[in-house]
């Protein structure tokens, strides 16, 4: 059996072009995950210590950084004082509603355009697409009119709302791709089976799954770190994470330790989420099912 | 079981028609084959049997229901697809228990019959498989499998072994066929090999261009072919075809060919009714209706050149250069004449056809 190694043979400059790329991942690399590293690390500290710095030029000075106490007393101050627990909440439903939502609207409408023919389809499906291309400032005030006359501006459901509006056309594009791979073979031998035309759907949403995966994070993460969309239609009622972030900047007194644990309450479910979903992005289900 | 019954059916495509005014009755518990090219519309009347594509016009009666209007779902057919369409997220034993488990079949009942479905396949081992871990031909048990586990009133076979190859095609015909009569239900098979068609089904049905040509068993489809188009599409090798003069001369009717004059049997002349006499006509012979030989027989033969020779194995087809055109003759193994020697065939006049030079409808 031949070897499946690619084979390489490199002249000097592709060497040295090589190494120049290893020295430009590691500075990016610093240069991206410093300034977690460096909001970690000071929402664990004192406020005198998260402001200690070494001189300039110093290097051995660079022990200063690691030298405190750890204390919790940011986050108490979050959750005890400044109510962080329902702010999280709040995101969390907003995300997750505007995720489910999307999903179940997306899934069918995708599914519809990925199987039936009708006039006028492509149009029709350029203009679910066209949504996204406004910018959202653009159409922020016309919509903030329309959600306060409908009483929707400050509630949770104003907010899922506004998320599904921008997440729903991203769903339907997505899914649809995902559709028109699995083989309409499968419902058909369904329908036959003794299935209706729903019961054939819900059948094959196992093989898109991992476009529903794909979509539910790219949902959550747009409406989770969303910040226009929560400081304007969800302002006062249905505060997220990052408006209440936010918020901890006052005109007399910014409360750096407090927006330093924000901070990692914020983004740490997210990663956590990438985490965990990233195994299944990559599964693959329809392979072998339908012999091409 | 049941009888089906296939009334006047068309099938358009927008404007164009895929199965024009088709009429078939296959009866209870008879294995039909659908045979033609592709494109014939043969995979289109399945479909509409299915219910998988409406019926344009006509009615399809399974027994006395009309089933023209009924979903998939409620006409009791099992289908077996081309491509198999497993379920690829199940595994063998949820593939062929779907059915049963969408009719909401009690747990034991469902483990009882796909088991035994799986024991008639002999794919007992396979039952914890997905599709993706099975071969071709495992792959199409299984969808057999599925079909068969829910006892239907007709069963409808696309295509099913096409993908095979040929020994586990040939398998799997007997197999089919063995299946069917076992089980006594109503099949339809649709299929674009006519060795298929010949060697499994009661009656064949022969579509070509969205019409049915001709309706019969495989002896009458294969002996006595209606048109020139039957004829030249059943067999294999293919039908010769010659094209040839008619002359009476005296009490005879002779054929006369660049390279042969011979002339018909007595009682065939009355099948040409007189309509061909001095005109043109289509001589159709199977290579196994024709001898050679490298003497020139006493009775009247065919004088050619020899093209090619091909083996067969227990058979060797001789290829013949006539003046116009071709023909092929199969013969013995231990023939031995060389290309390029002059060789003379005879004809079994018992078993040659004539076909219209214009429509090709078949006198005999």
């Amino acid at each position: 059996m031949a070897s499946r190694d690619v084979v390489h043979y490199d002249s000097p400059a592709q060497r040295l072009l090589r190494v120049l790329s290893v020295i430009f991942v590691v500075f990016y690399l610093i240069w991206t995950l410093l300034p977690f590293g460096v909001m970690f690390v000071s929402s664990f500290k004192e406020l005198l210590d998260a402001f200690k710095l070494p001189a300039i030029g110093d290097w051995a000075g660079i022990g200063v950084f690691f030298d405190f106490t750890p204390t919790f007393k940011h986050y108490n101050t979050l959750f005890s004082e400044n109510n962080f627990g329902r702010y999280m909440l709040n995101s969390l439903i907003a995300a997750g509603g505007s995720a489910v939502i999307s999903v179940i609207f997306g899934s069918l409408a995708a599914y519809a355009l990925s199987r039936v023919d009708f006039r006028g389809k492509s149009d029709l499906f350029f203009w679910i697409i066209s949504t996204r291309m406004a910018p959202v400032v653009a159409v922020m005030v016309p919509l903030f009119a329309i959600f306060r006359s409908l009483g929707l501006v400050g509630t949770l459901p104003g907010l899922i709302l506004a998320y599904t509006t921008f997440n729903l056309p991203f769903a339907i594009w997505i899914l649809k791709g995902f559709f028109d791979n699995v083989p309409y073979g499968i419902e058909e031998a369904q329908m036959v089976d003794g299935a209706t035309r729903f019961q054939a759907f819900r059948s094959i949403l196992p093989l898109v799954a991992p476009g529903i995966g794909a979509f539910i994070v790219l949902c959550v993460l747009f409406a989770w770190n969303d910040f226009l969309f929560a400081a304007i239609i969800g302002s006062g009622g249905a505060k997220t994470l990052p408006v209440a972030t936010r918020e901890l900047v006052q005109p007399q007194n910014i409360q750096w330790g407090a927006i330093m644990a924000a901070g990692v309450v914020t983004t740490a479910p997210m990663m956590l989420l990438g985490l965990v979903i990233r195994k299944y992005l990559v599964t693959g289900l329809t392979m072998g099912a339908v012999k091409e | 079981m049941a009888t089906v019954t296939i009334k006047n059916v068309w099938k358009y495509y927008g404007k164009t028609p895929a199965v024009k005014d088709l009429s078939i009755t296959c009866p209870d518990g008879s294995f039909v084959s659908i045979l033609g090219p592709s494109g014939c519309g043969k995979s289109s009347t399945m479909r509409m049997l299915a219910g998988l594509e409406h019926i344009s016009a006509g009615d399809v009666m399974f027994d006395d229901m009309r089933i023209n209007d009924l979903a998939p779902k409620d006409r009791d057919v099992a289908m077996v697809f081309e491509n198999y369409a497993l379920y690829p997220h199940k595994t063998v034993f949820e593939n062929i228990a779907n059915p049963l488990r969408l009719r909401k079949m009690p747990e034991a009942t469902i483990k009882d019959r796909v088991l035994g479905a799986a024991k008639v396949l002999e794919i007992e081992h396979l039952l914890d498989r997905r599709p993706q871990e099975l071969s071709g031909g495992q792959k199409q048990r299984v969808a057999i499998g599925r079909a068969i586990v829910r006892e239907p009133k007709l069963f409808l076979f696309d295509e099913p072994i096409a993908h095979l190859d040929a020994k586990l095609r040939a398998h799997m015909r007997g197999e089919i066929k063995h299946l069917q009569k076992t089980l006594g239900t109503t099949m339809i098979y649709v299929t674009h090999d006519q060795l298929e068609a010949l060697s499994m089904a009661d009656y064949i049905a022969v579509m070509h261009d969205g019409e049915l040509q001709q309706w019969g068993t495989p002896s009458e489809i294969y002996n006595k072919p209606v048109n020139a188009w039957v004829a030249g599409f059943v067999g294999e090798p293919a039908m010769n075809f010659l094209s040839i003069d008619i002359q009476s001369r005296d009490d005879d009717v002779t054929l006369i060919h660049p390279n042969f004059e011979i002339p018909l049997l007595p009682r065939q002349v009355a099948f040409l009714n007189g309509a061909a006499n001095g005109g043109k006509a289509r001589m159709g012979v199977r290579p196994d209706a024709l001898s050679i030989g490298m003497q020139k027989p006493v009775e009247p033969s065919i004088t050619g050149e020899i093209f090619v020779n091909e083996l067969l194995g227990g058979d060797m087809l001789v290829e013949v250069k006539l003046k116009d055109c071709r023909i092929r003759v199969k013969t013995s193994t231990d023939f031995e004449g060389r290309p390029g020697e002059t060789c003379y065939m005879t004809v079994n006049r018992d078993k040659w056809h004539m076909f219209d030079a214009g429509d090709g409808h078949a006198y005999f």
